[in-house]
């Protein structure tokens, strides 16, 4: 192999990043009303969760922090998980209406690569509105942060592999069934109800606890808010952590195998592009 | 060596009905749209297919193109097997497939053919050339920048033909391509595909256009209901009547056919 196709083999998925990158944000300026819609549904939803943490009042302080914040960093955290997944699916739906699904299985990418590099498109998009949701809680509504910044971080990192595993699970669920709307929304709902979205799961019956400890969101929730209220450092978060990567490390390649799995019996039966 | 080899080829789709369908008359069952099919392809080749409705041509494209793979049998490109080697064989092959919309609504037509370009690993300082190359050759040149979505029939045709042609395939397979092309783009394709085969590409185009396969064909296979009733050379001058009634002839559907004008009263 001469040089040249070696360099152009290396640059090869950063290319094809930059040119899924490309074809999102050009899409996503182009739907002109796009923007400002989700700008006016994050101003809605956090006046909403400020006024519902200001009728409770300030007696309510779950996990020993305001309940506001406690909301802000929950809603948003899930928020952009579950968005996420439905970037994903929705993605996998239009591209089996218009039938670019197909064509997009017969260029030189490989699946399982198309589909990394498109997550990683999903991803920025929903990071962008998850900062945009935090700062406007932080600056419009005054929550009060004590934020660690390299905690933060690493939680975003050992949750995106969570979060890209869901995509991924929910691309899965809409190629082999062509219903992942439906289980994502009964998925969404659940992981709602039992992540500690809106209210601590020690609230929870102990059997319903013991679910939601088996749930990886709720490790990302409570992570991100040790993270972003408190100021734990990284060393404190070590076991949150170590969780957090160990449902990547287990979720991510399950999830990768039934795509594989799912593409390749949608080949054999000719359902790719079904919907 | 032969670009493309079909060998005993046999597609079956399955139908299963909805999980809940009480209601409905949907049931189970299967269609066989390729029984047992064989043959090849050489390089610098122009192949036409041609059968009715449901013959098995587009199920034949995708199959070499990777988008479907076999019940039984091996489908090669390039010496390479589209089930165990799909990668390979996706490298070699371009597609232009019947449906027209599927592309990026909300990018332009260069734009489009930029990000398909990318993902097929044409290299980025080669790209705009190349774009450049096949808008002119289906006649897009002027709506380069037009957002795809304003876009007709005809051009949504010509731009699937030009992604199939930016990556520069060696196996080019065609989905009736002209189907909605305007007379003066179809001549000019014609001579594009023509072009093409000298420049030692091998060309699969399935058609009902039999005046297309007389100008296009190096050889003709004839599908009828999942099988290869015929795979003969296209003598030079052949013309397109000369091939309509092979068809027919072969098919036995001109007695349907006539049989229709007759009932119709409007038979010669």
């Amino acid at each position: 192999m001469n040089s040249n196709t070696l360099t152009s083999r290396m640059n090869s998925p950063l290319d094809k990043l930059h040119a899924i990158l490309r074809r999102d944000l050009l899409t996503a300026i182009r739907h002109r009303s796009g923007f400002v819609v989700t700008l006016v549904g994050v101003f809605t939803e956090l006046a909403a969760f400020y006024f519902l943490s200001r009728a409770i009042g300030p007696g309510f302080r779950p996990n020993g922090v305001e309940y506001f914040p406690f909301l802000l960093v929950g809603t948003g955290v899930y928020t952009f998980f579950v968005m996420s997944a439905q970037a994903f699916l929705s993605a996998v739906q239009e591209a089996q209406q218009t039938g670019t699904l197909e064509v997009l299985m017969t260029t030189s990418t490989p699946p399982a690569e198309l589909v990394i590099l498109s997550s990683i498109s999903a991803f920025a998009g929903n990071l962008v509105n998850l900062l945009v949701y935090l700062f406007a809680g932080v600056a419009v509504f005054r929550a009060s942060i004590h934020a660690n910044f390299f905690s933060c971080v690493a939680v975003l990192i050992f949750s995106l592999a969570i979060a890209l595993a869901l995509g991924i699970a929910a691309a899965t669920l809409q190629v082999a069934f062509q219903k992942g709307s439906a289980l994502l929304w009964l998925l969404g709902s659940g992981l709602w109800f039992l992540s500690g979205t809106m209210f601590p799961i020690q609230s929870l019956p102990r059997p319903l606890e013991l679910l939601a400890r088996a749930v990886p969101l709720t490790y990302a929730i409570d992570g991100m808010r040790r993270a972003l209220l408190e100021g734990q450092s990284l060393m404190a978060m070590a076991p949150t952590l170590a969780v957090l990567a160990g449902f990547g490390v287990v979720l991510l390649p399950l999830a990768l195998a039934g795509l594989s799995l799912s593409l390749r019996r949608a080949r054999q039966d000719g359902t790719l592009s079904f919907y | 060596m032969d670009q493309v080899v079909f060998e005993s080829v046999r597609k079956i789709f399955r139908h299963r009905p909805a999980l809940f369908n009480w209601l409905g008359r949907e049931r189970g069952g299967e269609t066989i749209a390729l029984k047992d099919v064989s043959f090849s392809a050489g390089r610098a080749e122009v192949l036409v297919l041609v059968g009715p409705n449901g013959s098995g041509k587009t199920t034949a494209l995708k199959l070499i193109s990777t988008m479907l793979l076999p019940d039984a049998g091996s489908v090669r490109v390039g010496g390479f097997d589209a089930r165990r080697d799909a990668g390979r064989v996706r490298r070699q092959v371009g597609i232009a497939v019947a449906a027209e919309r599927s592309f990026f609504p909300r990018l332009s037509a260069s734009e489009n053919l930029d990000f398909f370009a990318a993902l097929d690993e044409v290299p980025r300082n080669e790209r705009a050339r190349r774009i450049k190359e096949v808008l002119r050759d289906t006649g897009l040149e002027e709506q380069a920048d037009t957002l795809v979505m304003k876009f007709s029939s005809g051009m949504y045709q010509r731009l699937g033909i030009a992604r199939a042609l930016v990556k520069r395939p060696s196996v080019l397979l065609l989905d009736e391509p002209t189907r909605s092309l305007d007379a003066a783009t179809t001549a000019h394709f014609w001579a594009t595909i023509r072009r093409l085969a000298q420049q030692q590409t091998t060309v699969l185009l399935a058609t009902h256009n039999f005046a297309e396969a007389a100008v296009v064909a190096d050889r003709l296979l004839l599908l009828h209901r999942g099988e290869l009733l015929a795979d003969r050379a296209v003598g030079n001058g052949e013309s397109a009547d000369a091939l309509r009634a092979f068809y027919f002839r072969m098919t036995g559907e001109i007695d349907e056919a006539m049989g229709t004008i007759y009932r119709a009263g409007t038979a010669p």
